[in-house]
């Protein structure tokens, strides 16, 4: 049976972006981010027990105003590409080189659908957010928030594509189907467990005011991949030390990670396989640049993202520092096996550019604090941005691993199993 | 929703010892390869394979449909001991979840690990490219296969054809061990040596049990 979750997120009503749902919205609900505009909004129900409401009609009285989502450059993103580029690529009849094989063992995998049963929420959720107090409900909340607007930008992504590949590649695009309902589930269990601190993220304003960033398909299976793998081990990583160390298991929905992660992992193969099927993307010097550009933002987001919120990690009990390493090791070592070049992150100076990022990143982070004019401001951060800079570019200058999958490589009949 | 799972034909032995404590009703292996391992939840669509796994698996759908017992075909990954038992720790977490779900749906299992396969002898050319010990995913389910080698990717593949589930998952003794990794960077312990036992085939097939 489909969770609760997944079916109030998987509204028939939500076919494509900026389309509303008529889900009711249910008491009580503070939302996170106040929506504004008249349209018809969106919501995860909040709480279950709550009665139900009557849906919100377009042009009901809402309050006005002004609304902004606080985006930075680290906040987790929403993704949008060129879908005639996507059709063009998996369509059978122009690409020969289509592995329908691999699809579809894919497509077997995901219909299995191992977590069909997994997000099923206990009174254990709402306890341990009663009981979290102070700075650390504020972490965890900000935590809930990041992590469910992420997963929701999978689902718009991959439910757009899976309705627009439908006729040129209909496997692919049932994958891409199953995926959305894999990002749903989590989005809506993650949005849950916001509706225990009284909180809830209104997705559907959230898919119209946010801002999508623009990737060719290219870049999108690049990016994509790597934020499933690399998903994978920060959850699996938190999983299996909250398991060694359970005095600091405070919140009950770390203990899912371990089924829940093993979706993130299946996407990313979903993304190699992708990548397989368009060895353009995967075999010529501009691959490789590319390649290590993106393993390196995405590296380096996360490093960025994460020392700003070491508290949160402490709070479970975790280095931040040790922790991301581990997760960029392990992240790179499995991105070898389909990128054809990676960054040598196991090279000392790797972490010790990352440890400067963080220093230059925070000194600009308490610029923006401080109360100086903004020009001054400004003009302060220009050093510093140049620093940051700089180091990136050092960074991706390093000598790269030559890497692939041993289907492409050319040393592979020479290979030792 | 789930499709009526598997109907075993024969159990006899159970898989292992740490399994018999579970309900086994879908565990049970059979003595011949039963004719419906492999069903998926949602069953496969595509038509247009020829192999007998393929067709074994339609078949399993309709109960009434007994089919005599005949050779299947068996798709293997094998690499050496080290990568597939010791560094890829995810493989392990994907063999749990696998486990878990047949369970949960009283499937019969289908995939097991074999140390020293005996059937290596039958690929000169694969085993001369494995460093030894060796170990085997073996499945009579294809697509799993070709989903694991996508996942696993150093891993070669292959597949044969044998009368009984015994010869095809035969195998020779050979010790296990592996050192401590020189640098730990995770968080947390390695998952305990010997969680493979639980995958291996039933001790009666099996020299290193």
């Amino acid at each position: 049976m489909a969770s609760a979750m997944e079916l109030s997120l998987l509204n028939p009503a939500m076919h494509h972006y900026g389309i509303a749902a008529k889900t009711a919205s249910h008491l009580p609900v503070v939302p996170a981010r106040r929506a504004s505009s008249g349209a018809v909004r969106f919501r995860v129900r909040a709480a279950a027990a709550a009665p139900p409401a009557p849906a919100a009609k377009p042009g009901s009285p809402k309050k006005r105003g002004k609304t902004e989502v606080n985006e930075s450059l680290l906040t987790p993103r929403f993704y949008t590409t060129d879908f005639d580029e996507m059709e063009q690529l998996f369509n059978a009849e122009i690409n020969k080189q289509l592995n329908q094989d691999e699809f579809d063992a894919l497509l077997q995998e995901f219909k299995t659908d191992y977590n069909q049963t997994h997000f099923i929420r206990n009174p254990e959720f709402k306890e341990a957010a009663d009981k979290m107090q102070g700075p650390l409900r504020q972490i965890f909340v900000e935590f809930l928030e990041r992590s469910c607007t992420a997963e929701f930008s999978g689902f718009l992504l991959y439910k757009e594509l899976g309705r627009r590949l439908k006729k040129t590649n209909p496997v692919v695009a049932e994958i891409f189907s199953l995926m959305s309902r894999d990002e749903a589930r989590h989005a809506g269990f993650l949005n849950k467990g916001l509706s225990d601190f009284n909180l809830a993220l209104d997705l559907g304003f959230l898919t119209k005011a946010r801002k999508y960033t623009f990737f060719k398909p290219k870049f999108i299976f690049y990016a994509t991949y790597l934020s499933e793998k690399i998903g994978y081990w920060r959850y699996i990583t938190i999983f299996r030390h909250l398991k060694a160390n359970p005095e600091y298991q405070v919140y009950p929905i770390f203990k899912y990670f371990e089924n829940w992660c093993q979706d993130e992992n299946r996407h990313g193969d979903f993304f190699s396989a992708l990548l397989k099927a368009q060895p353009q993307f995967l075999n010529d010097w501009k691959a490789k640049l590319w390649s290590r550009f993106f393993c390196l933002s995405v590296y380096i987001t996360m490093y960025l993202n994460d020392c700003q919120r070491s508290a949160f990690y402490e709070g479970i009990g975790l280095n931040t520092k040790e922790f991301d390493m581990h997760v960029i090791y392990e992240t790179n070592r499995t991105t070898a096996r389909i990128f054809p070049a990676v960054p040598d992150v196991e090279n000392p100076e790797f972490k010790r550019k990352l440890d400067r990022m963080v220093d230059i990143n925070l000194k600009i982070i308490s610029i923006g604090e401080s109360n100086d004019l903004p020009l001054v401001k400004n003009l302060k951060r220009v050093p510093l941005i140049a620093q940051l800079v700089s180091e990136i570019i050092a960074a991706y200058l390093m000598p790269p691993i030559e890497s692939g999958s041993v289907d492409f490589a050319e040393f592979e009949p020479k290979l030792v199993y | 929703m789930v499709a009526p799972a598997t109907l075993s034909l024969r159990p006899c032995a159970t898989l292992a010892p740490s399994r018999a404590a579970h309900a086994h009703a879908g565990f049970a292996h059979t003595s011949r390869p039963a004719l419906s391992v492999s069903c998926p939840p949602t069953r496969f669509e595509t038509l247009r394979r020829a192999a007998t796994a393929v067709s074994d698996r339609q078949g399993s759908a309709e109960p009434s449909e007994k089919q005599e017992d005949k050779p299947r075909t068996y798709y293997f990954l094998v690499a050496n001991a080290k990568f597939m038992l010791d560094d890829e720790e995810h493989f392990q977490e994907q063999l749990q979840e696998k486990l878990r779900l047949y369970e949960e749906r009283s499937k019969e299992q289908d995939f097991w690990l074999v140390i020293e396969p005996k059937f290596l002898d039958r690929f000169p050319n694969v085993a001369k490219r494995l460093k030894r010990p060796a170990v085997a995913l073996v499945s009579t389910d294809r697509n799993w296969i070709r989903f694991m080698k996508l996942r696993l990717d150093r891993v070669l593949a292959e597949q044969f054809d044998a009368e009984t589930v015994e010869e095809a998952l035969a195998s020779n003794p050979a010790e296990l061990k592996f050192d401590k990794p020189d640098k730990w960077t995770a968080p947390y312990p390695k998952y305990e040596s010997g969680w493979w036992e639980a995958f291996l085939p039933p001790k009666s097939s099996n020299g290193t049990a």
